[in-house]
C-alpha cells in the first residue's frame, strides 16, 4: 500500500480520536459512569445553566436518549464540526499537493477521492447539519416554543446521520484493510456515465450514505415547518416572527422538494450501477437526465445552505449596529423570492452541456433575476449599519466579513449566469473561486459568527476575545487570498478538478498559474491556522472560560434589541442563581462582560 | 417511512415534558425509542451496502450477511417505531389532547406528501424523457398494446373503491356509527391487500409469460421503477391501515378523536391519485 494512503488513514483516525475526545471532555462525560440510565442527576450533566433538572439521565445515556431540542442541537453541532475538520483536512492535502505542478505527494486517484469527499462532506455532512444545530437550539427559543413539534422525530433525524457519514467515508476506512473498496472518485456532482461505470463499490456505499442523510434532512425540514407553524408562543405572530425563523422556514420548504428528488435520483443511480437499469444510460434517460435531476436538487441546495446563514447575519448584525434590521419586511420577501426562484435556475450549471439554446436563454434570465433579491438583502444590511453605533465584536466582524465576501461571491455569480461568459469560465477555477466565496466566505463565516454570538447561552461561558479576533482576521485574509487567486487563475483558464497542472508551456502561462496556486495554498494554510485557533478557543473556553453572569452579555438591552433567546437565558440564570448576581466586569471591547480568568 | 408522528404536547405546566412515558422511565426528556428506530433505519442502509458487497462473481463477503443485517435492522426499526408510537399515542389515548393536536399532525402529513411528489417526480421525469425521446426498443407488451390489460383496469377500480370506502369509514366515525366505521375500515384494508396481490400477479405474468423484466429496455426500467415505487407505498399504506384497524378493533377513535384516521386517509387518497396518474401515463400513455 502506498505510504501516503497509510499516512492519510492515520491522519483521519487521529482526527476522529481528537474529535471524540473533544466531545467527551466538554460535556463532562467522565464525571459520571456511563450506562447508568436509571439514575437521576441533580444537575444538568455539566451544563452550566440547565433549567431542566433531573429530566434527563446521566452520563452518555443522556446523549443517546435525549429528545431535548437543545441537546440535539449540540449533537448536530458536534457532528458538523467533526465533518468540517475532515473536509478541511481533505482540502488541505489537496492544496499542499497543488503547490507544485507535478503529482508529488498523493496519486491523482487519491486527489480525486479527496476532491469528492471534500465536496460531499462540506455540503451534506457539515453545511446542512450545522444549520440544523443552530435551528434546533434556537428556533424553539426564538418563537417561544417548549420544544420542536416532534421531539422524537428530531432525535431520529439526528441519529440517522452518523451511519450516513460512516457509509459516505467508508471507502477511506477500508484503505488499510486492502479490500477492493476504495473511496469514490465521482466528484460531488456524481455525473453519469462516470459514476455508473466506476466499478468501485465505495461509490455504492457513498450513494447509500447520501440517501440516508437526505432522509434525515427531510425529516428535520418537516419538523421545522410544523414547529414554526404550530408551536409559536401566544405573542409570536407571523408579523413579528424573527428573521432567522423565517429563513429556516423557507429553507425547510426548499428541502421538502429538493432532497426527496435527490433521493430518487440516487436510487436510480444505484439501480443503474447494480441492476442493469437504463435510467441514465444512453438508450434510456441519458447522462443529461442525471444533470437535470441533480441540479434541480443541487442549485436549491445552495440556498438551503445560504438562506439560514443570511438569517443569522440579519439577526446578529443589528445587535451590534444598535439599530433594528432595516427593511425587515423586504428581507423576508427577498428570502421567499430566493426560495421560489431557487427551483428555476438549475440549468445554468449545464450551459456547456449542449442543451437547447432557448432553454439556456431562459435560465440565464432567471439566474440573473436572483441578483435582485440578493442585492435587496445586501443593501438592507449596509443600510442597517448606516449611522448605527457599530461595535466590532467578533460576531459582528464575521457578519461584516460575510457581507464583504457576499459582494465578491455574488457578483462573480452574475457574470457566470451570463451564457457567453459562462462558456469561457465555467470549467475553470473562476467557478471554484465564486462558490467558495459563498460557501466558505459566507456560510462558514456566518456559522462562526453565530457560534461566538450564542456561545454564552450554550456554554454559560465567554470565549477568549483575542483568539477570536485573530481567528476572524486570519480567516478573512486567508479566504480572500485563496479565493481571489482562484478567480484570477480562472481568467488564465486554469481548468478546475485537475490533480496536476503540467501544461504545455506554449499554450499556458505556467509561471502565473504556478504563482497563483502557491498563493492559494498559502491562503489555505492561513485559514487552517485561524480554524485551529477557533477550535482551541471553543474547547478551552467551554471548559475554562469566564462564566457569564450577565443576562445581557452583548449589551443589547439599551438599544431595545434584546432577543428572545437571551430573555430565555436570563430566566435560566435567575433559576440557577436564585436571583441577581450580576457582577460588572471590565467594560469589554468585545461587548462581553465576563468573570474570571479570561 | 411513516410520518404519523409523536404527540409530545401539552401536560399543562409551563414547560411540558415531551417523553414522560418513554423508557427509560421517569425523566421526561429522554427516550430510547428514537435511537433504536434510527439504529434500525441506518441498519437498512448498512444492510443494503453489505448486500451490494456480497454480489457479483467475486463477492467480498457472504451474500447472506447483507439480508441478515437488513432483517435485524427491521426488528430494531419496528421496535423503536412501536415503542415511540405506543408511548406517544396509545398509552395516553383518551386523556391526551389528540384532537387539538390534530392540526400539526395533518400539516405534517401534508408536508410528507409534498416530499412524496418530489420522490415520484424523479421517476416520472425519467419516463417523460424516454417517452418524449427516442421511444425505441419497445417490448412486445407495448407494441402489441397488451400492457393495459383487464387486470390493471380491475386493479385500478379496486384501489379507487378502497379510497371511497376509506372516505365513508371516516364519515361513519364522525357520525358516531362505530360498527360501520370498523367494517368499512376493514374493507379498505382488504381492498388494499387485493390490489397488492393483483400487482404481484401482474409482475408474475409479465416476467414469466411475456418475458418482460426490469432490464428490458428503457420502458422496462420505467415500468418496474415506477410501479415498484408505488407498490412500496401501497404496502406502507396497508401497514398504516392495519395499525388503525387494529386500534379501531380495540375501541380507539371517536367522533372527537380521529386524527390518525385523517392522516392515514390523506396518505391513502394520495397513493390512489398517484396510481391513477401512473395508469394514465405509464400504461395508457405507452400505447397511444
Amino acid at each position: 500500500m502506498p505510504p501516503e494512503q497509510l499516512a492519510l488513514t492515520a491522519l483521519v483516525g487521529g482526527l476522529f480520536v481528537l474529535a471524540f475526545g473533544f466531545v467527551a471532555s466538554v460535556k463532562n462525560w467522565r464525571t459520571r459512569l456511563p450506562f447508568v440510565g436509571g439514575k437521576r442527576l441533580a444537575t444538568d450533566g455539566g451544563h452550566a445553566h440547565g433549567g431542566s433538572h433531573a429530566h434527563k439521565p446521566s452520563g452518555i445515556v443522556r446523549w443517546l436518549t435525549t429528545v431535548d431540542h437543545k441537546d440535539i442541537g449540540i449533537l448536530y453541532g458536534t457532528y458538523g464540526v467533526i465533518a468540517f475538520l475532515w473536509g478541511g483536512v481533505a482540502v488541505l492535502i489537496m492544496r499542499i499537493e497543488l503547490f507544485t505542478a507535478a503529482s508529488t505527494y498523493i496519486s491523482p486517484n487519491m486527489y480525486n477521492a479527496l476532491l469528492t469527499s471534500h465536496g460531499i462532506t462540506m455540503l451534506f455532512l457539515f453545511g446542512t447539519p450545522i444549520i440544523a444545530a443552530f435551528a434546533n437550539y434556537f428556533v424553539p427559543l426564538l418563537i417561544g416554543a417548549d420544544d420542536m413539534a416532534f421531539p422524537r422525530i428530531n432525535a431520529i433525524a439526528f441519529w440517522l446521520l452518523p451511519p450516513g457519514a460512516l457509509l459516505i467515508w467508508a471507502g477511506f476506512f477500508t484503505i488499510p484493510l486492502d479490500l477492493a473498496i476504495g473511496p469514490a472518485e465521482t466528484s460531488w456532482t456524481m455525473y453519469t456515465p462516470l459514476s455508473v461505470e466506476q466499478v468501485n463499490p465505495g461509490v455504492d456505499l457513498m450513494l447509500l450514505g447520501l440517501h440516508l442523510t437526505g432522509v434525515s434532512a427531510t425529516m428535520g425540514a418537516i419538523n421545522f415547518i410544523a414547529t414554526i407553524f404550530t408551536e409559536r408562543g401566544d405573542d409570536v405572530s407571523w408579523a413579528n416572527l424573527d428573521i432567522f425563523s423565517w429563513t429556516i422556514l423557507t429553507q425547510s420548504g426548499i428541502i421538502l422538494f429538493a432532497f426527496p428528488l435527490l433521493g430518487s435520483a440516487l436510487i436510480m443511480l444505484l439501480l443503474d450501477r447494480n441492476f442493469g437499469t437504463t435510467f441514465f444510460a444512453v438508450e434510456g434517460g441519458g447522462p443529461i437526465l442525471w444533470q437535470h435531476l441533480f441540479w434541480f436538487f443541487g442549485h436549491p441546495e445552495v440556498y438551503i445552505l445560504v438562506l439560514p446563514m443570511m438569517g443569522l447575519v440579519s439577526w446578529i448584525l443589528p445587535k451590534f449596529a444598535g439599530r433594528k434590521l432595516f427593511g425587515f419586511k423586504f428581507v423576508v420577501y427577498s428570502t421567499l423570492a430566493i426560495g421560489v426562484l431557487s427551483f428555476g435556475v438549475w440549468a445554468h450549471h449545464m450551459f456547456g452541456s449542449g442543451i437547447d439554446p432557448r432553454i439556456r436563454a431562459s435560465f440565464m434570465a432567471t439566474s440573473l433575476a436572483i441578483a435582485i433579491p440578493s442585492a435587496v438583502k445586501t443593501f438592507n444590511w449596509i443600510t442597517t449599519l448606516w449611522n448605527g453605533n457599530v461595535r466590532l465584536t467578533t460576531p459582528m466582524l464575521f457578519c461584516i466579513g460575510f457581507i464583504s465576501n457576499f459582494v465578491l461571491g455574488g457578483i462573480t455569480g452574475v457574470f457566470l449566469a451570463s451564457v457567453p461568459v459562462n462558456y469561457l469560465l465555467h470549467e475553470t477555477y473562476y467557478v471554484v473561486g465564486h462558490f467558495h466565496y459563498v460557501v466558505m466566505g459566507m456560510i462558514a463565516f456566518a456559522g462562526f459568527g453565530a457560534i461566538y454570538y450564542w456561545f454564552p447561552i450554550v456554554t454559560g461561558r465567554m470565549y477568549n476575545r483575542t483568539l477570536a479576533k485573530a481567528h476572524f482576521w486570519l480567516s478573512m485574509i486567508g479566504v480572500n487570498i485563496t479565493f481571489f487567486a482562484m478567480l484570477l487563475a480562472g481568467y488564465f483558464e486554469m481548468p478546475r478538478r485537475y490533480a496536476t497542472y503540467e501544461f504545455n508551456p506554449s499554450l499556458a502561462p505556467l509561471a502565473e498559474i504556478t504563482l497563483l496556486h502557491q498563493a492559494m495554498t498559502v491562503g489555505a494554510l492561513i485559514i487552517t491556522v485561524g480554524t485551529v485557533l477557533w477550535l482551541v478557543n471553543i474547547v478551552w473556553s467551554w471548559k475554562k472560560g469566564g462564566e457569564v453572569t450577565d443576562p445581557d452579555p452583548w449589551d443589547t438591552k439599551e438599544y431595545g434589541l434584546h432577543g428572545r433567546e437571551f430573555a430565555w437565558f436570563e430566566q435560566q440564570l435567575a433559576a440557577t442563581d436564585g436571583g441577581e448576581t450580576e457582577i460588572d466586569g471590565e467594560v469589554a471591547t468585545d461587548g462581553g462582560e465576563t468573570l474570571g480568568d479570561e | 417511512m411513516s410520518v404519523e408522528t409523536d404527540d409530545g404536547h401539552g401536560h399543562g405546566d409551563s414547560h411540558h415534558l415531551p417523553a414522560v412515558e418513554d423508557w427509560p422511565k421517569g425523566f421526561g426528556e429522554a427516550s430510547w425509542w428514537p435511537f433504536i428506530a434510527a439504529l434500525g433505519g441506518g441498519g437498512f442502509y448498512v444492510g443494503a451496502a453489505l448486500f451490494i458487497l456480497g454480489r457479483g462473481t467475486e463477492p467480498m463477503l457472504n451474500p447472506m450477511i447483507g439480508p441478515l443485517v437488513f432483517v435485524l435492522s427491521t426488528v430494531a426499526f419496528l421496535t423503536g417505531l412501536y415503542g415511540w408510537l405506543y408511548h406517544a399515542f396509545i398509552v395516553d389515548f383518551w386523556e391526551g389532547e389528540a384532537d387539538s393536536y390534530g392540526f400539526p399532525l395533518k400539516l405534517t402529513m401534508l408536508l410528507f406528501l409534498g416530499t412524496e411528489v418530489a420522490t415520484f417526480g424523479g421517476g416520472f421525469v425519467y419516463y417523460f424523457f424516454v417517452r418524449a425521446g427516442a421511444w425505441e426498443n419497445l417490448p412486445a407488451i407495448v407494441t402489441e398494446g397488451e400492457v393495459l390489460s383487464t387486470l390493471v383496469i380491475a386493479n385500478t377500480l379496486v384501489l379507487i373503491a378502497s379510497s371511497v370506502t376509506m372516505h365513508y369509514a371516516h364519515h361513519a366515525l364522525l357520525k358516531g356509527d362505530r360498527k360501520r366505521f370498523v367494517r368499512l375500515l376493514g374493507t379498505t384494508f382488504g381492498l388494499g391487500l387485493v390490489f397488492l396481490a393483483g400487482q404481484v400477479y401482474e409482475y408474475y405474468e409479465f416476467i414469466f409469460h411475456y418475458g418482460f423484466g426490469i432490464t428490458d429496455g428503457a420502458y422496462g426500467t420505467a415500468f418496474y421503477g415506477l410501479t415498484g415505487l408505488h407498490g412500496l407505498h401501497v404496502a406502507l399504506g396497508a401497514v398504516l391501515l392495519a395499525i388503525v384497524f387494529v386500534r379501531a378493533l380495540y375501541g380507539h377513535y371517536s367522533p372527537e378523536k380521529h386524527v390518525s384516521i385523517s392522516t392515514v386517509s390523506m396518505y391513502w387518497h394520495f397513493v390512489d391519485v398517484v396510481w391513477v396518474f401512473l395508469v394514465v401515463v405509464l400504461y395508457a400513455g405507452a400505447i397511444v
